[in-house]
């Protein structure tokens, strides 16, 4: 019978990954940014899960989606990268401790 | 990904299903461990009551924790780690190749050719490019695709050695940015096809007439790109690749270059007539091939573009742009148009500018519609107030019965004259987020020699 001898059909990584941002200890007195890519409910969802967060830790401030801007369509991956950088700047100088984004569907 | 960077902790929401999506990217743009919260179920056909209870019984928690502690339970792994590239991986029967092949999620389902060093290094004589040249890097996965990976997806798609030139046109295509081959993992089901123009068509027996996805060595040349996708690119059905009915196979087209009465696609984007291109499109569509006739009343030109129309009326991304204005989605669509539609088309005096314009003049939908499907269909939509803003901006009118434009712009059509040459059909295809890419084919200074063999 015979045997074959088999190349890899994958693509070869470039990229180098860095670990994620050391997580927060906790919520006292932290402030929390919301963005929305404006899709898949975030209107509904967004202010559920606010009132949830600072029902639970009431020293929480939660800067709501409506405070960042928010982008729809099928931008190219440079105008992605861009315009990643331009809400996490902006959640830099708005003092956010922490974010959370959404909703991927 | 990108707060991360700046060392800010970030938590994404993703509903079930797309947790693997939310890793992979991140991992692809250089973040590890990325925090995913996932939402139980499909969030779009949830109630807000029901979006309230399970944010309360389940995603507040996992937001917290995503937040709070830094280690998942699992992670995902991008397609291209851990494998040695360019070396033989494995040895084994044609059952065992395809059965590694396929635990490495490597093939399409189908059967495969196993791509051997010896059949590799035939395919590579067919090239100017060297063997180690990085070909191009291809997003969502960020992989090298280079020749020895090309040809082992054409080997195994059942492709020739001549094939090799089209396939190095068709990576650099798929490369390019405003192909946008990162946003194409979308529910709706984007599938990437080919379209070759030029000489090469005859010279490898492209078929460009009847039933031409179906014939000659088009099947292979899809089967290649799709392969292509899935193992350089990265996406994996299910993981990344997220079309809720999955993917018909990627599909090759051609242009009847003999008998469309107007200039080939790749001469109207400025190619020489002499020369060779592949083009890289996107639909979501394969279907419905409307008969446009003559009648009494009206002639077989203006009956096939008010069937263009009508069909265009169907093509639910385009509602994108009443809805969005200028921030709509990127729509493409393109138009197959078999050589009797065309020249009837061409006798009554359309250039084929003039048949785009029309259609954007023309191809409209009545308001009361619009509102329907975007208030009731769109689970994509933005909030209304942007909604109506963007309309009202864009000029449009207020009755229900007012027609609203669907065209952003005569410029998103594309004509390709195919098919069967004896037959008065026409198909329409709608796909988003990508303009078309086009890409000369390069050959190597003995190609007629090559070819021939």
């Amino acid at each position: 019978m015979e045997i074959f001898e088999v190349l890899s059909p994958a693509g070869s990584e470039i990229i180098k990954r860095k670990s994620i941002a050391p997580r927060l200890d906790n919520f006292d007195g932290k402030t929390v940014g919301e963005v929305w890519n404006g899709v898949y409910k975030g209107n509904d969802s967004f202010p559920a899960l606010r009132e949830q967060l600072k029902q639970r830790y009431p020293g929480l401030k939660v800067i709501p989606y409506t405070e960042f801007p928010f982008r729809y369509g099928g931008d190219t991956l440079t105008q992605q990268k861009e315009f990643a950088r331009h809400i996490a700047a902006l959640a830099k100088e708005k003092g956010c401790d922490a974010l959370i984004s959404g909703n991927g569907a | 990904m990108e707060a991360e960077k700046l060392g800010i902790p970030s938590v994404v929401i993703a509903t079930t299903g797309f947790v693997t999506a939310a890793q992979l990217a991140a991992k692809s743009s250089g973040i590890e461990n990325l925090r995913v919260a996932e939402y139980p179920g499909a969030i779009a056909i949830h109630a807000p009551g029901r979006i309230a209870e399970n944010i309360a019984t389940v995603l507040l928690d996992r937001v917290i924790q995503g937040l709070t502690q830094s280690t998942p339970a699992s992670m995902a792994d991008a397609p291209g780690s851990g494998k040695d590239r360019g070396k033989i991986v494995f040895a084994g029967t044609l059952e065992e190749v395809n059965r590694f092949f396929a635990d490495q999620e490597w093939t399409d389902g189908l059967p495969v050719i196993p791509p051997t060093l010896e059949k590799t290094e035939r395919f590579l004589e067919y090239t100017l490019r060297a063997a180690d040249d990085e070909l191009a890097v291809l997003a969502p996965g960020n992989l090298r695709a280079t020749l020895p990976n090309v040809a082992a997806n054409a080997i195994m798609a059942g492709c020739e050695p001549r094939h090799m030139p089209l396939l190095i046109a068709a990576i650099e295509a798929l490369s390019e940015e405003s192909y946008n081959l990162n946003n194409m993992g979308s529910t709706s089901g984007l599938l990437p096809y080919l379209l070759v123009n030029g000489p090469i068509i005859k010279q490898l027996g492209i078929e460009c007439g009847g039933q031409l996805i179906s014939k000659g060595p088009n099947p292979a040349l899809g089967r290649a790109i799709g392969l292509i996708v899935r193992n350089i690119a990265g996406y994996r059905p299910g993981k990344n690749y997220m079309g809720t009915f999955g993917y018909p196979l990627i599909f090759a087209l051609a242009e009847n270059e003999g008998q469309t009465p107007w200039q080939p696609f790749h001469v109207e984007h400025g190619f020489d007539a002499s020369s060779s291109t592949v083009t890289l499109g996107v639909t979501n569509n394969w279907g419905h091939a409307p008969a446009p006739s003559s009648a009494p009343d009206k002639n077989g030109a203006q009956i096939t573009l008010e069937v263009l129309c009508r069909e265009l009326s169907k093509r639910v991304r385009l509602y994108n742009l009443p809805g969005h204005g200028e921030n709509a989605e990127r729509a493409m669509i393109t138009l197959l148009l078999s050589p009797p539609v065309a020249n009837s088309l061409a006798g009554s005096g359309y250039s084929k500018q003039a048949v785009k314009e029309y259609l954007y003049e023309n191809a409209r939908m009545p308001r009361r519609d619009f509102e329907w499907a975007r208030r009731y269909t769109g689970g994509t939509r933005v909030a209304s107030s942007e909604e109506h803003r963007d309309i009202n901006a864009g000029g449009h009118t207020q009755k229900p019965d007012d027609l609203i434009r669907l065209l952003s712009s005569p410029e998103i059509v594309h004509v390709i004259v195919c098919g069967d040459p004896n037959r008065n059909r026409v198909m329409v295809f709608e796909g988003g987020h990508a303009r078309p890419a086009t890409k000369e084919i390069k050959f190597p200074p003995n190609w007629d020699e090559l070819a021939a063999t």
